[in-house]
């Protein structure tokens, strides 16, 4: 047992050496100033993202970037770890769930004044809500990708075989309501001669992970998830009850919209041209332009109740690490991902996301295409009419909290919404008045 | 001279079964002193600290305090964790006993029966949680249109706090014909046919033999099974972290679950640590427990206790 400190010690600096190799950048070119650049997404996505970093070093001889690929399941830990290790990349990829609890820990490299020393860089080319998302305590800290908010796509034979009229047009003539919604979806169920459903009005289910997704009714409807300071919920009030209740209705009192389990390994979905209409992310767009072909689609905003159409919006941040060695390097790199050719190409030509310029939204590139979805004004409409979700560094445990009493009320063993709720906002209140990191 | 006292001094240590003890464990030694050991000092520091990964403050026992005393999700995954023990750890050990029974008598087919039987353990556990998933599912799974079939009505499983403890316990008999059951059956076969044989000639049935020969000799085996999967199942998270992510309200919300909820997601890194260090607590004493009475019902071979 004498031996064991020695060996201990040799064991822990082998370790350790093995560390500081793996975590050292690999070999950079010299006279190159090196950065790294770390974010996840499909293969497609990273794609991309690989395609940006070439172009960006291709332009700028005396940088290099080197692309980190995370795979998305482990990419927050991974982060945290790095964070935390004081060996993050220069810049990063973060999503907006994340970027409160991390910004607020002082891992983000202010841009403020590095926003304000660029010439080229007015916060005016940038939709308000694509800013509002990168910032702190007033300071800018992050800078939007990947953004987009929730609108409805449609699926266009089924509002024909059911005789509906078109929710684009009804929405640009103000008539495209929830009652109006409820109506359609209901007249678009129908049911196999066995009894089992076979297409449904509406989705995805209502359930407490789609729950974001749906938030459009709880504000259209005047309610709201927590106040202002993010510091207590108000999500039982009469307004917000009655959201909810009606949610909860379509699922258990007019069946337009199928259930979890229902909805659950992908039985029902928009592609398979089971669903009339879908909440959705913008970002949907490139998939279904490749994987519907039996029918015709297109977009319209969500339905508004009486305070409007408000929808949500959310996106990535891309961040700097505030450790990092080379600020105006990675501002150059962050100017580059959301510059204007950039977003035209990705957010214009290939649709992924909706653009955080104001020009390039507002373009005829963008307005027009010849591909569906043709309604491209209902997109810049929804991002117009759009609030971030009430995300702050508590949200992951709140939240929980918050799905743990509305589980029963959306597996409809409860029916009653204002009595969940009352509930709820106890649990999440006491979440948000505890002393943080206990 | 010399020669000769070495050849002793090297005669003795290889001649020490602590020597070859240390060697066979070495492999598990090395990982354990370099790889877990450092971790789990560092947790228990960690237990003691207000930590979020940017900063940490001294602050003695209050996460153990406020765990205890002001945590209600912490009860709630205690108790669903023990329900979940107390139920799959006797069934688990019931089942595999059976098949290991089962497999052991001699028929045609014995090989690939026991090849089949022990095929579900190398699933992963992330596929079988989806395949569970499938079966469990309220409106089109195998289990309630079986349900169904007979005249049932399937309840929801997954989605109806009531039932989801029970679909897990259910879940958990997909593990029988895994390595416990392998483990039972090299027990099985260690007895010598001869107690049998001196048995029956004594008048004993199949029953008396079972209970009077297989259980006894059987019992170190079984000591073996229920202490480890005593543990097991106090670390249950796969199946729950795939299929429900712990809800609804909370209701598979395991121990461990809760654990990485509180380390990962919530980034409180002090109160994990000090969870972790009650979980070790807990299955220390249930283990020293089941040491302790284990010598009124466990047999060795020969032993004198």
């Amino acid at each position: 047992m004498k031996l064991t400190p020695n060996v201990t010690q040799i064991g822990l600096a082998s370790l350790t050496a093995l560390t500081v190799l793996g975590g050292c950048s690999p070999t950079s070119t010299p006279g190159k100033v090196p950065l790294r650049y770390m974010a996840w997404g499909n293969p497609e996505q990273l794609a991309l993202e690989q395609r940006l970093c070439d172009e960006f070093n291709a332009k700028h001889p005396n940088i290099e970037v080197k692309f980190l690929r995370v795979p998305g399941s482990e990419y927050s830990l991974k982060m945290m770890l790095m964070l935390a290790s004081h060996s993050a990349p220069d810049v990063m990829r973060v999503d907006h769930y994340n970027f409160p609890s991390l910004v607020e820990k002082g891992y983000f490299h202010d841009l403020t004044d590095l926003a304000k020393a660029d010439a080229s860089f007015h916060r005016s080319d940038f939709f308000p809500q694509a800013i509002q998302e990168g910032l702190y305590k007033g300071r800018l800290y992050g800078l939007n990708v990947l953004f987009g908010g929730v609108i409805i796509y449609y699926n266009k034979a089924m509002f024909r075989q059911a005789h509906l009229e078109d929710p684009a047009q009804l929405a640009r003539q103000g008539k495209w309501t929830w009652d109006q919604f409820r109506k359609d979806a209901i007249q678009m169920s129908a049911q196999n001669s066995d009894g089992h459903p076979k297409q449904f009005g509406f989705g995805p289910p209502v359930s407490s992970a789609t729950f974001p997704v749906l938030a459009c009714a709880l504000w259209g409807n005047g309610g709201d998830m927590l106040d202002p300071s993010l510091t207590h919920a108000v999500f039982d009030s009469p307004k917000a009850a009655a959201a909810f209740q009606m949610l909860a209705d379509f699922r258990w009192k007019d069946h337009c919209s199928p259930t979890q389990a229902q909805g659950e390994n992908s039985l029902f979905t928009f592609e398979s041209g089971k669903l009339g209409m879908v909440f959705d992310f913008m970002g949907m767009t490139p998939r279904y332009r490749k994987v519907i072909h039996k029918f015709d689609w297109d977009v319209c905003p969500v339905p508004s109740g009486p305070y409007g159409h408000p929808t949500l919006c959310k996106g990535n941040q891309l961040v700097m690490y505030s450790e990092t060695k080379h600020p105006q390097e990675a501002w150059e790199f962050q100017r580059f991902v959301t510059s204007k050719e950039t977003e035209e190409d990705l957010y214009v030509q290939r649709r992924r996301c909706f653009p955080t310029r104001v020009g390039v939204a507002h373009s005829k590139e963008y307005l027009e295409s010849n591909l569906p979805p043709f309604n491209n004004w209902v997109f810049v409409d929804a991002i117009e009419h759009s609030r971030p979700l009430p995300i702050n560094d508590r949200w992951a445990e709140w939240t929980n909290e918050f799905n743990s009493e509305i589980d029963n009320l959306i597996a409809g063993r409860e029916r009653d919404a204002a009595k969940v709720l009352k509930r709820a906002k106890k649990r999440v209140d006491k979440v948000l008045s505890e002393e943080p990191g206990f | 001279m010399r020669p000769a006292t070495g050849k002793r001094t090297r005669r003795r240590l290889t001649d020490r079964p602590e020597f070859w003890g240390f060697l066979f464990i070495c492999p598990w030694l090395f990982g354990f002193l370099f790889l877990t050991a450092g971790p789990m000092l560092a947790s228990l520091y960690l237990s003691f600290q207000r930590y979020d990964l940017a900063s940490s403050k001294f602050v003695g026992f209050e996460n153990y305090r406020r765990l205890f005393t002001e945590d209600p999700l912490f009860w709630k995954s205690l108790k669903n964790t023990l329900f979940y023990a107390i139920v799959t750890v006797p069934l688990g050990i019931a089942g595999s006993l059976g098949i290991a029974l089962l497999l052991n008598q001699p028929m045609k087919g014995q090989r690939l029966f026991r090849t089949c039987f022990y095929l579900p353990s190398l699933v992963p556990a992330v596929a079988a949680s989806l395949i569970w998933q499938w079966i469990f599912n309220s409106d089109n799974g195998i289990l309630n249109s079986g349900l169904h079939l007979i005249g049932l009505p399937g309840p929801q499983w997954l989605q109806d706090e009531r039932f989801t403890p029970w679909a897990f316990v259910l879940m958990s008999l997909w593990g029988v014909g895994g390595a416990r059951m392998v483990i039972f059956l090299a027990g099985l076969q260690g007895i010598s046919e001869s107690y049998y044989e001196a048995a029956k000639l004594d008048g004993a049935g199949t029953w008396v033999c079972f209970r009077r020969v297989t259980l006894p000799l059987l019992s170190p085996v079984m000591f073996f099974n229920l202490v480890l999967g005593v543990i097991g199942s106090f670390q249950v998270f796969t199946n729950a972290y795939v299929m429900t992510g712990g809800g609804p309200n909370n209701s598979s919300l395991f121990y461990a679950l809760y654990l990485f909820r509180n380390a990962f997601l919530y980034l409180k890194l002090g109160k994990a640590s000090a969870m972790a260090w009650v979980l070790f607590a807990i299955l220390l004493v249930l283990t020293f427990v089941q040491f302790r009475t284990s010598k009124r019902w466990v047999h060795y071979e020969g032993g004198d206790k």
